[in-house]
């Protein structure tokens, strides 16, 4: 099969493999590479796949990957690249009348731009006759100098034929900074549209958020082709009257910033443990952020052990307290990991086969282990990405749903914890620093 | 709110059980709009499955909404039939007014398209 090189944007190192796994699911593209010839320091990735026109598929939705090229030469010296180029004569005459720009970068150093000149010169002896158009040209080819990110000798040289490119614009269409509407808890603009690719989100589906807040990722997988709705237990959130940025609009604004009003479907308030949703495998994706309790008090619907009789029912100048329009019912705190369990619980019954979970786990970072990702019989894990902040991370954890599952199946939750999983108790622990409790 | 997310929908306050009476919700002084939006055949029918078409009817009856009695045999080449699938389902907006639970009469308010379904202390 022919080679092609997978250049990456050096950012969420950890989240790259994950994100080309399922794009490849989403694009159905089938790829091949050598898993260890992987290193998260190289942009660079070597794979295998039947076409140009599928590499420029695989990647097009790419945010952590900025271009695939056709696989020329590469080697640790440009004489080495000369030499593999050798090899491959009856390809140059392919481009020979072709118009053509060449694309030379440097990762690690900056190149002059009389050095780019000089390295174009020295691949004369390609022999390409066509016109030089920086636009539209029908030809890029690409040359880069790897040198790493620590300063030292070059690695190699990489030579290629740009076949496709990512979608890494999206990053600077969705920042925060530009967004009509947003909270303390909104997430980043790189990582909703990374979340967008991991749950598969694609026209024809429906994803669901139960934690909404201020809907980041209803805009991104409705961005990218799926129907979404969205729940939250605070209806400030929806409606835009909590939030440092506030907009009367809600999530709305930002609905309407990007176009998605169509495919944007409802958001409704409501607390996921107590959930109307009727029964059955309804979603194709849930893709969320549950609260960790540090930025938005997590919370459920209850009343606090030994407080006082139910207040609900008594009556305010005849009309039961519950009916009144001012009336909020009372909330307890919510535990990370109860959090954790009941959403693997509630992803279980509602995925249809083959649905993706896709949620962020917080985690203090010298104690976690791989079994503290919590695990449910009928999903299976297919990514666990780290995003360090010191002394915690959180998980961008992936699950796929792999058969159909009663809501309140038992053998659900943790296999028998040797130890309590770094996420336990997280929101107390994060406030005094990760101590020892 | 949409029909397709009420048709999803269930009354859920305890000891609500009887399946007959808590779904579908029924729509009390309902405002109604009517959006347009793009038509994706794909994502209708996908969705089909997932409805409760019985309950689909109900409603659509109740709100004077077109929709067709039976789902055809090949939905996804039936174009009259997706159209007035898409009209009901993706173009039909409850603004205002609230969703009765036939069984416990519980009452959830929808205020700018937006139910609110959080239950009482004594409904959980």
């Amino acid at each position: 099969m022919p080679k092609f090189v997978v250049q990456f944007a050096q950012f969420h190192e950890d989240f790259r493999l994950p994100e080309l796994d399922a794009l490849s699911q989403l694009e159905n593209v089938a790829i091949s590479f050598d898993r260890s010839s992987y290193s998260p320091i190289s942009p660079f990735l070597i794979v295998d796949i039947a076409s140009a026109a599928a590499a420029a598929r695989l990647v097009r939705r790419g945010i952590l990957i900025r271009s695939i090229f056709e696989y020329w030469a590469s080697g640790q010296t440009y004489a080495e690249v000369f030499a593999e180029t050798e090899q491959i004569r009856d390809r140059w005459a392919l481009y020979k009348q072709s118009s053509f720009r060449f694309i030379v970068e440097a990762f690690g150093k900056s190149l002059a731009q009389e050095e780019k000149l000089r390295i174009i010169e020295s691949f004369s002896y390609l022999g390409f006759e066509g016109a030089i158009r920086m636009k539209g040209a029908e030809a890029e080819f690409f040359v880069c100098e790897e040198y790493g990110e620590e300063p030292g000798p070059l690695k190699r040289v990489w030579f290629g034929r740009v076949v496709g490119r990512g979608s890494r614009e999206l990053v600077e269409r969705f920042d925060v900074k530009k967004r009509r509407y947003l909270g303390n808890t909104t997430m980043d603009a790189e990582l909703s549209l990374v979340m967008a690719n991991q749950a598969l989100a694609r026209s024809g589906t429906l994803v669901y958020d139960p934690f909404v807040g201020t809907g980041s990722f209803l805009v991104t997988c409705a961005y990218m082709g799926a129907c979404t709705m969205g729940s939250d237990i605070d209806g400030r959130q929806i409606r835009g009257t909590a939030g440092f940025r506030r907009n009367t609009d809600g999530i709305m604004a930002n609905v309407a910033q990007y176009g998605v009003a169509g495919r944007v479907l409802d958001t409704a308030v409501f607390d996921v443990t107590q959930s109307p949703w009727r029964a059955g495998a309804l979603f194709d994706a849930i893709v969320t952020d549950p609260p960790y309790g540090v930025r938005a008090g997590a919370k459920r619907l209850g009343r606090r052990a030994g407080a006082q009789a139910m207040r609900s029912l008594q009556e305010i100048d005849g009309v039961a307290n519950h009916l009144r329009d001012d009336y909020y019912p009372p909330t307890v705190a919510y535990e990370m990991s109860d959090v954790v369990d009941d959403l693997l619980a509630f992803a279980a019954a509602r995925l249809v086969d083959g649905g993706r979970l896709v949620y962020w786990l917080p985690t203090v970072a010298d104690e976690y282990e791989p079994a503290d990702v919590p695990r449910h019989p009928a999903l299976r894990l297919v990514a666990n990405s780290e995003q360090p902040f010191g002394k915690w991370s959180r998980r961008l954890i992936t699950m796929e749903k792999i058969r159909q599952a009663d809501l309140d199946e038992t053998d659900a939750g943790p296999a028998a914890a040797v130890h309590d999983p770094a996420h336990k108790n997280f929101r107390d622990r994060y406030f005094s620093r990760f101590e020892q409790l | 709110m949409r029909l397709i997310t009420h048709n999803m929908l269930t009354c859920h306050v305890k000891n609500c059980e009887d399946p007959d009476k808590q779904f579908p919700l029924r729509f009390k002084d309902a405002k109604l709009e009517q959006i347009e939006a793009e038509r994706n055949d794909e994502f209708l029918v996908r969705m089909l499955p997932r409805l409760d078409w019985a309950a689909l009817l109900i409603t659509a009856n109740e709100l004077n909404i077109a929709l067709p009695e039976k789902v055809p045999a090949q939905p996804e080449n039936d174009d009259a039939f997706l159209q007035a699938l898409h009209t009901a389902i993706l173009e039909t907006h409850v603004q205002e007014g609230s969703m009765v639970c036939n069984g416990c009469g519980h009452e959830y308010k929808i205020t700018k398209g937006i139910p609110n379904m959080l239950l009482a202390e004594h409904e959980i």
